[in-house]
């Protein structure tokens, strides 16, 4: 005679080998179809991304960064540049700093459109996966022309970057940019006004700002509950030009659900994310000023840096970056390097927020967190 | 008088005599055995000779090869329209126009291992593809192409058709089953709850078609429409056999029973080569049925444009219908299984109820009105 519902209970792994979890493992406790526990897995994807830094010198780091994720290329090696650049006291020229507030806003975009079409791919729609896909390659285009590399473009530098704008740049970003605009009011009509859409995302992984700040969610996901938190304007990074241009943090305001956010809220700040980084990118690439794209003694103050340690991050896509650098008295190598992905809490939070939903809406709130495993793995 | 030598040489005259029995034995029996295998051909050969008309359309058209090479087609033209759908160009390397694709990739599948997991039943597991496969080909014996372009006509061939569609989510769920996987199990329990939801409202729709046609047989129902298509006179019901013919498919946007971001590939996961090739054919085999019922129902069968061929006819409606299945599989997102049920439930079922009631109200009041419409 049993007593107990949970007798009945199945342990499934969604992951590693399921078509969706690439490079995560979660171990789900089902009871009918209703998840009665959720238990995170990480370190599938790990390659000790921490420890490779310790045997690289100060330029190579930011490579390893980016590797974590190839997606945000341009932010993700940004926190290692910047820790650098603080320890050896490098200054960045201006124009650095506009091309770095530039480029690091298109990985951004380029970053959203990829999460849009993934997150219609595990919704069931793979027409929506390919259109924004197609988009992306505009972008795509425009980091080769600059860089010579599609994905691993390398740009920032300690004290500044390591290619200029051309011509062939400006007009690839400019051309790229009038396709999303474009396009935007499609995707729109596709993702959040698409009927099956909605009953599939409405009212689906919702939390409170509180619920999302106790588990330290960060970037798109908590703003999406109505906190404007936004590391741009919080706190204006000196080596970068967010205060050259005027913009707001995006927020999502939902009438129904106020302070709470539910997947589908989540993806309409995405889409107010990359209008945001439009309008940046739009206001700052005619003032781009003449002069030097890197501090001409960057050679002789980024081989060997003092004894010291600091703190670089950035609001990347998924949310804020970190890493903390601890560089020994004339090393060429870091000491320690500590990543803070944003998605380790994002992954971890999945433990409060999939427990009593259905077992077919495990893929949406895991898909509306955006993220990527990369960055708790390292 | 006799001696012993004599009997010695009768005993040798003897042997060719047994000999000569012996052979004429063998003789006789293998004429027999000729014979017979000869009778036996004769009346194989009497029979395909006085049937050569039903074994023509059995095995060529409209019977298996045309079905068969129909799915491939039909295939083919899916991966194309998606590709085109979704700002790709599709299979294009093998063949004009990437039309021999298909032929490659049944090779490939054929060709590779089977793998049958562990904790399978491995009779079964064998066993299940091809039964589906056969069990989905057999109702097209009675889709008429044309008036004398069929396999078989029963007077009740549209709830046969229904009887054997009805076995379709059970081979899922049982493949479910039987695979030894978790994944498969709940894609198998979806399977059984999309027939759940979508086959009562499918099967009242078919209703209205049956009153005012005044029969059960497909072929009746497409012959009744020879004045006015049904279409006309029962649009909801049109539509709402449509919505339960793709969710009893299961393709999108009803294609939870095997959601590949959710659970892999439902209850086909653990089948591989030549039997995963078996259970997709049979998936667009069912879409095939599907569009082909849905012009046999509403879409007049046969009847069209008089100055083509009727075979014609249908097929250009046929692929029409086809069309729209793969304009519907590649624009919706997937729904969650209880959505599914309510919606089936909620909206389909009593709209094609209602349909139904207003067919049956205006054959008792409208007596001439539904002549007219029966064509005399």
């Amino acid at each position: 005679m049993k007593t107990d519902i949970v007798d009945d209970a199945i342990e499934i792994w969604f992951g590693p080998q399921h078509v969706s979890a690439h490079g995560w493992a979660t171990k789900l406790t089902l009871v009918g179809d209703y998840i009665v526990e959720c238990d995170p897995n990480a370190g599938y994807f790990h390659r000790s991304a921490e420890k490779v830094m310790e045997f690289r010198n100060f330029r190579q780091g930011a490579l390893i960064m980016e590797r974590l994720c190839m997606l945000e290329a341009f932010l993700a090696e940004y926190p290692y540049v910047t820790a650098v650049e603080k320890i050896a006291g490098l200054e960045v020229p201006e124009r650095a700093k506009v091309m770095r507030t530039i480029m690091m806003e298109a990985s951004r975009i380029h970053s959203l459109q990829f999460w849009w079409g993934q997150f219609a791919a595990e919704l069931g729609l793979f027409t929506m996966l390919l259109w924004p896909w197609v988009d992306r390659e505009f972008f795509l285009d425009a980091f080769e022309e600059l860089s010579g590399s599609r994905h691993a473009v390398s740009y920032n530098t300690p004290g500044g970057v390591k290619y200029d704008f051309n011509e062939g740049v400006i007009a690839k970003l400019e051309r790229a940019m009038d396709r999303i605009e474009d396009r935007l009011p499609k995707f729109k009509d596709m993702l959040l006004r698409g009927p099956t859409f909605r009953v599939r995302t409405q009212g689906i992984g919702q939390f409170t700002a509180e619920q999302g700040l106790k588990w330290g969610l960060s970037g798109p996901n908590i703003k999406a509950c109505g906190v404007p938190m936004d590391l741009r304007k919080d706190d204006p990074d000196p080596s970068l030009a967010y205060d050259m241009c005027d913009w707001e943090v995006p927020t999502v305001h939902n009438e129904d659900h106020p302070g709470e956010s539910d997947a589908y809220d989540r993806m309409v700040q995405r889409f107010l994310e990359v209008e945001t980084s439009l309008g940046i990118i739009k206001q700052l690439l005619p003032q781009v000023p003449d002069g030097p794209i890197i501090d001409p003694k960057h050679r002789a103050k980024a081989n060997r840096l003092p004894e010291g340690e600091a703190y670089g991050r950035v609001e990347g896509t998924r949310g804020v970056t970190t890493l903390w650098l601890k560089t020994q008295d004339k090393a060429q190598t870091p000491w320690r390097a500590k990543i803070r992905g944003p998605c380790f809490s994002s992954y971890y939070s999945l433990k409060h927020l999939v427990p009593s939903s259905k077992f077919a809406d495990f893929i949406v709130i895991f898909g509306s967190l955006d993220p990527y495993p990369g960055w708790w793995d390292r | 008088m006799q001696t012993w030598i004599d009997g010695i040489v009768d005993w040798l005259f003897g042997i060719p005599t047994w000999l000569h029995d012996v052979i004429s034995w063998w003789v006789r029996a293998i004429f027999w055995w000729l014979s017979s295998i000869w009778a036996i051909f004769v009346y194989v050969w009497s029979v395909v000779v006085y049937n050569i008309g039903f074994l023509f359309k059995a095995v060529i058209f409209p019977g298996l090869i045309f079905i068969v090479m129909g799915i491939i087609f039909a295939v083919w033209s899916t991966r194309k329209l998606w590709g085109r759908i979704q700002a790709r160009r599709g299979p294009f390397h093998i063949g004009k126009y990437g039309g021999l694709q298909l032929f490659a990739d049944a090779i490939k599948l054929i060709s590779k291992e089977t793998i049958i997991p562990e904790k399978a039943r491995r009779w079964m597991y064998r066993f299940l593809p091809s039964f589906l496969l056969i069990i989905v080909l057999l109702p097209f014996a009675f889709i008429p192409w044309d008036s004398s372009w069929f396999i078989a006509d029963l007077s009740v061939s549209l709830v046969l058709v229904f009887a054997f569609l009805t076995a379709v989510p059970v081979i899922a769920l049982l493949s479910g089953w039987i695979s030894g996987s978790k994944y498969s199990l709940i894609g198998g329990f979806r399977a059984a709850n999309n027939q759940f939801a979508c086959e009562i409202p499918m099967i009242i729709s078919s209703v209205g078609p049956a009153l005012l046609a005044g029969s059960l047989s497909v072929m009746g129902i497409a012959q009744a429409q020879a004045g006015i298509w049904y279409v006309v006179l029962l649009p909801v019901n049109m539509v709402t056999f449509l919505v339960a013919a793709i969710a009893s498919v299961g393709t999108f946007p009803f294609d939870a029973p095997v959601a590949d971001s959710e659970i892999i590939f439902g209850w086909r996961t653990e089948f591989s080569g030549i039997y995963f090739t078996m259970t997709y054919f049979a998936e667009f085999a069912e879409q095939l049925l599907y569009s082909a019922l849905l012009v046999t129902l509403f879409f007049g069968g046969f009847w069209g444009l008089p100055f083509i061929p009727a075979v014609v006819n249908f097929i250009i409606k046929f692929l029409v219908v086809f069309f729209f299945f793969v304009i519907v599989t590649s624009s919706f997102y997937r729904l969650r299984q209880d959505q599914i049920v309510r919606y089936c439930w909620k909206y389909l079922l009593p709209l094609s109820v209602l349909n139904v009631v207003v067919a049956l109200l205006a054959i008792a009041y409208f007596p001439g009105l539904a002549l007219l419409v029966i064509g005399g």
